[in-house]
């Protein structure tokens, strides 16, 4: 990996994350890079999804959670208390494993994070949906009903319709836990597709149990055990040469 | 279900070992029959073209089977890519054993030009070789790979020498230039099974150590020396 070349953004330093006397995440130390996929994986429980909510604090909202270490963003500890999360939110928006639009219509899912916001000019709010629906890849297929609810589209529209919700307040990352665990395989491809295009602008962090999914859309990945992040490198070098015994045996379903 | 998959890889691993059996027997087989035109020995290797052919079908076939159903990673992606290699090698190796007994099969006069030295000498390195690749791909010891480059550059130098020699005795008599022409080939052959056997080692090296090498004698038109790899 040459360092001259790499962008790095999101530095993660000695993170420990604790749910109350579990210790979820131990010591972990890793560089996201801009405009770059990067992946997490690993099996169930060893802490890559606490990662993931750690990068917009998330975990804030779990009692008993604590949270050690830094995470360097923009020359800020994001995880300092005096950092507001919800600004930190906006600019790191988060898709789910399981769709969730609101019990709205297609149009009022996007533009309820600008109405928040206060941008009350229809036009506006218009481009934004526009905007937002195509950038997720969405605009085609449901552009001519954008007053319908969001529940009566598919589960894999539903979860590009997320997405462009996400889209639609400005992030500059976008943080994916399992987007496509609920899916069919077209669904999963249009949102690996999606996930291709996005990278062109925004960082994204990826959970993914679907080692192939890594392997085919990340460029960085991170493979994590029982809470700690075990190997980080090129996703090339980890799926094709892993360095460490235990990804190895990861990958070749050698565990236990 | 990866406990299936295993299972699957290691009979796959045994199969191309058999093949790389049969590919070296079919080898020695057609240079004995050269040295002395024993027809019933060419016409076995000429049977076992077929056979070897299937092996290379087959094997690739439950490759692919192997890739589509479980989409393996790391090392045994490694192994099941170099699989795939091997067996387009092993199987040119034994079509150019087939070669070398259709050229006895065809021979007219029913004796040497004189004794033959270089050709079965070749053929032993060559044998060598393609023994010590299926032997590292059996126990992933590469070890015996180090000196490959300097086992290619004696076999290259003796087609050269085999070149050199029949053209004196054509020159010498136009009479024999069949038979010399025959001996030219054969060494051509058998120097691309020693490059084949180098294919073969360079799989494994990639199987093993995750890394491409290049089994080349030139540091120039070499990008990944196997030789600097040993040397450092």
């Amino acid at each position: 990996m040459s360092k001259e070349n790499s962008n790095k953004v999101i530095h993660v330093k000695n993170v420990d994350v604790f749910y109350g006397n579990n210790h979820a995440i131990k010591d972990v130390t890793m560089d996201i890079e801009e405009k770059s996929v990067t992946a997490f994986i690993g099996p169930s429980g060893c802490g890559k999804s606490t990662l993931l909510r750690c990068l917009n604090r998330m975990n804030d909202e779990i009692v008993g959670c604590k949270t050690n270490g830094t995470i360097i963003w923009r020359d800020i500890d994001i995880l300092s208390e005096e950092v507001d999360p919800v600004p930190l939110r906006r600019k790191a928006g988060m898709v789910f494993q399981k769709p969730n639009p609101f019990p709205k219509s297609i149009y009022d899912n996007i533009a309820y994070g600008s109405r928040i916001h206060g941008i009350r000019d229809k036009d506006k709010l218009d481009k934004i949906v526009e905007k937002s629906l195509m950038d997720a890849a969405l605009f085609g297929e449901v552009g001519d009903r954008l007053e319908a609810s969001a529940m009566s589209l598919s589960g894999g529209q539903q979860q590009r319709l997320c997405i462009a919700r996400t889209l639609a307040i400005k992030p500059e990352i976008i943080l994916m836990d399992e987007p496509c665990s609920a899916l069919d395989p077209i669904a999963t491809a249009k949102i690996e597709d999606l996930i291709n295009t996005l990278k062109k602008k925004y960082t994204v962090v990826i959970v993914t149990h679907n080692m192939q999914q890594a392997a085919r859309i990340s460029d960085y990945t991170g493979f994590f055990y029982l809470g700690e992040l075990i190997e980080f490198g090129k996703t090339k070098q980890i799926f094709e040469n892993p360095k460490e015994e235990l990804t190895e045996n990861y990958m070749t379903g050698r565990f236990g | 279900m990866v406990k299936k998959f295993h299972k699957e890889l290691k009979e796959l691993n045994k199969d191309v070992i058999k093949m790389g059996v049969l590919a070296k027997e079919m080898l020695q087989k057609s240079v004995e029959s050269l040295i002395d035109l024993n027809i019933e020995k060419a016409e076995w290797v000429l049977s076992k073209k077929g056979t070897i052919a299937n092996m290379d079908d087959i094997i690739e076939e439950r490759t692919l089977r192997l890739i589509t159903l479980y989409q393996p990673m790391a090392s045994d992606m490694r192994e099941i890519a170099c699989i795939l290699k091997m067996i387009t090698y092993l199987n040119r190796i034994g079509r150019y054993s087939k070669d070398i007994a259709k050229l006895v099969g065809d021979w007219g006069e029913k004796r040497h030009v004189k004794k033959l030295i270089s050709i079965p000498h070749m053929s032993d390195l060559v044998c060598g070789m393609l023994d010590d690749a299926m032997k590292a791909f059996e126990t992933k010891d590469i070890s015996k790979f180090f000196d490959f480059s300097d086992r290619d550059d004696t076999i290259d130098e003796l087609r050269y020498s085999i070149f050199r020699e029949c053209l004196s005795y054509m020159m010498e008599n136009p009479k024999v230039i069949t038979r010399c022409t025959n001996y030219i080939m054969i060494a051509r052959y058998l120097e691309r099974c020693a490059d084949h056997s180098c294919k073969i080692a360079e799989k494994i090296y990639y199987m093993v150590k995750g890394v491409r090498v290049e089994i080349d004698h030139s540091s120039e038109t070499s990008k990944f020396s196997l030789k600097d790899r040993f040397n450092d």
